[in-house]
């Protein structure tokens, strides 16, 4: 087990929570409205981008926003109007985006398979630093007010969006406004869990409390609990197990699924 | 939608076509439809005759290609999100996953959300006028059940329920029977119809089941194949050469 110094262990702390909080928020949104491929894809942009930022020298959490967020741009319509079924978007964007990420990355003659590579691809939470601190502070914020704000939209889109159109919301606003935010989301906890797991903490704590309730706001209240949880035992058992902090996250929360989909109510006859 | 007798029809459809994407042909062409306020229209017609899409095009769901759809006189392309806050609807078999995680008591109060607008919370108002729609289709018992365990005939109500939370000017019924044991049927239709009376509501169902079309209903379109066969009297259309002609040619 590593000792580490109290202050890196409270920075890591507080960015699991938040981004705990940050994508499993996002979560219940990209789960309901089964725009998991999209998100997907986002999440494998964010880590494309960051591995060109390190080729061309830019930040590379900037080009990780940018390329999660041009990928929403440019997917957005399509899945959108369901021109192409969400399996096509999937198999194809998912094998792009990490083939240019892994070509990015060769590419960065000092950076290849260096340490800030490896944290790209895998997380680097030891690497969060009092600015990354900040920025999923801000995000989180963010998320939580404009949810309170529309959250009578949001429920209504992810009830069903042609039926929340009918009753006179526009939703285009919001939906993009969804994908604006999960490409940030993703973008900001690439340090934490890396470019190719940060999908398992959007959709593995929304899909484990969707297990238990049928209430909607009970999700949203529960899920980014639950992430915080799967984050902060993920950490633990990396610190313990000398695991890949993104790996544990991603594998306890999965086991974690597993088990509640086994315990699930809704299973359950009588 | 204040300027409401400004418009000396309600509904207006002027030479529409409507063309899904990556189809060639329209699924209703050349439609002219002018609908009065207060009146109780239904529109029949067989399986893919266009009957759904000219009720969306209608409400704006669906983009028309030509033509113009004016509702409460205003264009429905540029108004679209204003004016369905008014216009009720129920979609034709409308169904959910069993896993979705909403009550049928926040489905219903939804129907409400466009017209409540943005950054406000449901006011007691919004409330009383769920409760009314609740107990008029009478679905007081379903209100904290998921709404995927409901049946296709509750889950029918419920979406009936939430056009009439809204209070609307216009409702516009795809096929609402069709999960409804008769009993439902014949109370729905009933309740539905004394609404219209009570509230003079442009009343606009799509029906495939002629015998029953309700008693309030005045007059009949009959559509085949994305065009307007028919508009009349319900006697002069479901007696005319053109009723047996479109359904002896589909048989």
């Amino acid at each position: 087990m590593i000792i580490l110094p109290y202050g890196i262990i409270l920075t890591v702390i507080m960015g699991a929570c938040l981004a705990g909080i940050a994508c499993s928020l996002m979560g219940t949104f990209i789960v309901r409205m089964k725009l998991s491929s999209l998100g997907f894809c986002m999440s494998h942009a964010a880590f494309a981008g960051s591995a060109l930022g390190l080729v061309l020298h830019i930040n590379p959490l900037v080009m990780a926003i940018l390329f999660s967020i041009a990928i929403a741009l440019f997917l957005g319509p399509i899945v959108e109007k369901a021109k192409l079924h969400a399996d096509i978007i999937l198999g194809i964007m998912f094998s792009l985006m990490l083939s240019l990420g892994l070509i990015f990355l060769n590419f960065a003659p000092q950076t290849a398979m260096s340490s800030t590579a490896m944290g790209i691809l895998w997380g680097s939470v030891l690497g969060m630093d009092t600015l990354d601190i900040i920025n999923l502070t801000i995000l989180t914020s963010l998320i939580i007010a404009l949810m309170i704000l529309f959250s009578k939209e949001f429920k209504a889109i992810m009830f069903n969006r042609k039926m929340a159109e009918a009753s006179g919301i526009n939703t285009k606003p919001f939906y993009y406004l969804l994908l604006f935010l999960t490409g940030i989301t993703v973008s900001l906890s690439l340090k934490l869990v890396g470019g190719l797991l940060v999908f398992a903490l959007i959709v593995n704590p929304t899909s484990i409390v969707c297990q238990f309730s049928y209430d909607i706001k009970k999700i949203i209240l529960f899920s980014p609990l639950c992430g915080v949880g799967c984050c902060l035992i993920g950490i633990l058992l990396s610190f313990l197990l000398d695991f890949p902090v993104g790996s544990s996250i991603a594998i306890f929360s999965s086991i974690f699924f597993g088990v509640a989909v086994i315990f699930s109510p809704k299973r359950r006859r009588g | 939608m204040n300027n409401h007798s400004k418009y000396n029809y309600i509904i207006e459809l002027l030479n529409v076509d409507t063309i899904y994407e990556g189809e060639s042909i329209p699924a209703i062409r050349g439609v002219n439809l002018k609908v009065k306020k207060g009146e109780f229209l239904c529109i029949i017609g067989p399986n893919g005759a266009g009957k759904t899409t000219l009720l969306e095009t209608i409400n704006g769901l669906l983009e028309h290609t030509e033509g113009k759809v004016n509702v409460f006189g205003k264009e429905i392309k540029r108004f679209g999100s204003s004016i369905r806050k008014e216009v009720g609807y129920v979609p034709q078999g409308f169904s959910v996953s069993s896993l979705m995680p909403f009550l049928v008591k926040d489905v219903v109060l939804m129907g409400r959300f466009g017209k409540i607008g943005l950054f406000k919370s449901a006011s007691n108002e919004d409330y009383q006028r769920v409760k009314k729609a609740i107990e008029l289709v009478g679905i007081d018992g379903l209100l904290k059940k998921p709404i995927g365990k409901l049946s296709g005939g509750q889950l029918q109500k419920v979406m009936i329920t939430r056009a009439l939370a809204k209070d609307p000017k216009i409702l516009l019924l795809d096929e609402p029977f069709s999960s409804l044991d008769f009993k439902a049927l014949a109370e729905i239709s009933e309740r539905v119809s004394s609404l219209h009376e009570e509230k003079n509501l442009t009343t606009l169902m799509v029906i495939h089941n002629i015998p029953s079309i309700p008693n309030q209903c005045r007059r009949v379109v009959l559509i085949n194949e994305g065009v307007v066969i028919q508009d009349g009297p319900v006697d002069e259309v479901l007696n005319s050469e053109s009723l047996k002609f479109v359904y002896e040619v589909k048989r």
